[in-house]
């Protein structure tokens, strides 16, 4: 298990490397020279020969390649730089950001998890019944929803028309922690919606699908209760493509975060990369999407590990 | 479509007429109620869209200063801006940059991802394992993301944002048809035609792509319904359509200021591409019942 482990760990290396360098090309390809970007936000006249020297400074007179092998050293040891904006550096803009988008991102993706699975097993066990009827057009719906429409409706109802939950912002738990929970339910449910609707589609698909398999005939020649077949032979066996799809929607999360922490003004990364973007602010948007793609391969490299735990014969290959 | 004759071999299209095997799909479509409801839906929203000019509706410019944020009813249906303009006629023609804007990123990215996803799974090799590793790569940021960066990149605007799309659609498309063609290359057809000397071009174009395209199809539609979500999004941040080009993104980011006061201003406009992506999904979903019938799971 470790040596699988190991490798997977290994696996993910070029494509940190790969994702870093689309990172740097993209920022590259920005219009505007970034020296005159800098100038420009602190409005002073500068000579040529200022110019010159400044480019030597920040490195940019040398080739493309080298400057991305300083700027990918600095980035390692947490060095992104200054913002443009605040003149901070970009590591300080970036740090009090995570800790909302973590919590309501963990928060949306467990009450997911909690709904999506149990609703998923009802709908496959019972086939071509109501129940299986309304969970998967209800997933339909869900997977259909825009973030701006379940969050709209939560606004306007729960916050602004019955006052039971604040409309925006974001409460530290370390500051108020009843305040923190309340400013987390809403942006929450908006992400959890239509993660909940693909894990249901999925775990139904899956269990349909290993239902039909010979070992379950056999658990129920055997004389086990249906209950105990679906809960002992079918369900770790059904998890795994339903764990593939755990994986992918952490990523899910950070895209819906750029809507929702927008919609409800929650200061997070997602609203940070919205907000750097708009103010042309490189250095921060660079750190911003950088530090998603490695959370995003960070959480695949967790799915790899748990798909090697629950199926030895996937560590074995 | 591959057809299975009675001595058990595979052989690319069927013998029957093309107009009988017309009528038959359609048949087949008609009988899946997921494929009809989607089809409905798209149906209704296109033709809002097309319509939208011949309708009687006042211009989406105009500005009726004595119903700012009006609610419902009255000469404005679904009520007013904070303009004064009228929000129903705004969406049928934010419908249009809307749809177009989706329909043409995906078009592009057909158009760029399917010739590379065939050549990568025919050719293999080295060609294969460095388109891969790139696409591997754009795959690692979240598509919203990279779409957001990409149209930052390219500076706002629709066509920016469009384009911005279909780069971010590329890789599920080459991906998609890559590992059809890995399955089907080594297939009867595809050895019987290298052997009586077809050109590589004609074996990929005229035979592996017939029989690799159905999952395309599918991912196609569904496609849409991502892309109406992406570039709405867009809209709402600021870098899709500019106004006062109106489109369902800018139109529910306006909306979200007065939600209290004119609540469809946002949640009309939600609603619409909430429809739109329903219907698509559903038409892509009715599709793969249809087309693709071994790979539900996928």
């Amino acid at each position: 298990m470790l040596r699988y482990a190991l490798a997977r760990v290994l696996a993910t290396i070029p494509v940190v490397v790969l994702t870093s360098i689309i990172v740097f090309a993209l920022m590259r390809m920005l219009p505007g020279d970034p020296i005159t970007v800098l100038i420009g936000q602190a409005h002073v006249d500068v000579g040529e020969q200022q110019l010159v020297q400044m480019r030597k400074d920040l490195g940019l007179d040398q080739p493309v390649p080298i400057q991305y092998l300083h700027w990918i050293k600095r980035a390692v040891s947490g060095d992104f730089g200054r913002s443009v904006q605040s003149r901070q550096p970009v590591w300080d803009v970036l740090r009090p950001r995570i800790l909302p988008t973590v919590q309501i991102g963990l928060t949306a993706w467990l009450l997911a998890l909690v709904v999506g699975i149990p609703i998923g097993i009802a709908t496959a066990t019972s086939q071509n019944t109501w129940k299986d009827w309304a969970g998967s057009v209800g997933a339909l719906i869900g997977a259909a929803m825009p973030y701006f429409l379940v969050g709209g409706l939560l606004i306007y109802f729960v916050a602004l028309k019955w006052r039971l939950l604040p409309a925006s912002g974001f409460v530290s738990p370390f500051v108020d922690f009843g305040a923190s929970v309340r400013t987390t339910i809403l942006p929450a449910l908006t992400l959890a919606l239509g993660l909940a609707a693909v894990i249901t589609r999925q775990t139904r698909a899956s269990f349909i699908d290993v239902m039909q398999r010979a070992f379950i005939k056999t658990a129920r020649a055997k004389g086990l209760t249906e209950q105990r077949v679906v809960s002992r032979h079918a369900f770790k066996n059904a998890m795994l493509p339903v764990v593939t799809i755990l994986g992918i929607q952490l990523a899910t999360v950070f895209s819906g975060a750029v809507i929702t922490e927008t919609i409800f003004a929650v200061p997070g990364i997602g609203r940070l990369l919205v907000d750097s973007i708009l103010s042309r602010d490189y250095p921060v948007v660079q750190a911003a999407v950088l530090f998603i793609s490695l959370m995003v391969v960070a959480a695949n490299l967790a799915v790899d590990i748990l798909y090697g735990l629950l199926d030895p014969r996937i560590r074995e290959a | 479509m591959t057809t299975t004759t009675a001595d058990g071999l595979r052989r690319p299209g069927g013998s029957r007429r093309i107009g009988t095997r017309v009528k038959l799909a359609a048949q087949r479509f008609a009988a899946n109620p997921m494929a009809v409801c989607g089809l409905a839906l798209v149906v209704f929203e296109v033709g809002l869209a097309l319509f939208a000019p011949v309708l009687p509706l006042p211009s989406p410019d105009d500005i009726d200063t004595l119903a700012m944020l009006a609610g419902p009813g009255g000469t404005h249906w679904l009520g007013t801006d904070d303009l004064g303009r009228d929000t129903l006629s705004r969406l049928l023609w934010g419908a249009r940059v809307s749809l177009a804007s989706s329909t043409c990123s995906v078009a592009l990215a057909l158009l760029v991802g399917v010739p590379l996803g065939l050549l990568s799974g025919y050719l293999g090799g080295m060609f294969d394992e460095v388109v891969m590793r790139i696409l591997d790569s754009v795959m690692a940021l979240p598509p919203l993301v990279l779409a957001l960066t990409i149209a930052a990149v390219l500076g706002p605007g629709i066509v920016n944002g469009t384009l911005a799309i279909a780069i971010v659609a590329v890789p599920t498309f080459t991906r998609l048809i890559r590992g059809q063609v890995l399955s089907i290359k080594h297939d009867d057809y595809v050895a019987a035609a290298r052997s009586i000397g077809a050109t590589r071009r004609a074996i990929i174009f005229r035979h592996v792509l017939p029989n690799a395209i159905n999952p395309v199809i599918v991912q196609a539609a569904l496609g849409v319904g991502f892309a109406i979500i992406t570039e709405s999004s867009l809209s709402f941040i600021g870098l899709g359509a500019q106004p006062p080009t109106p489109s369902w993104g800018s139109m529910v980011q306006v909306g979200f200021q007065y939600l209290e006061l004119a609540p469809l201003l946002a949640l009309a406009p939600a609603a619409a591409i909430f429809v739109a992506v329903l219907g698509f999904n559903l038409l892509g979903e009715g599709l793969r019942d249809l087309l693709d019938p071994n790979a539900r799971l996928r």
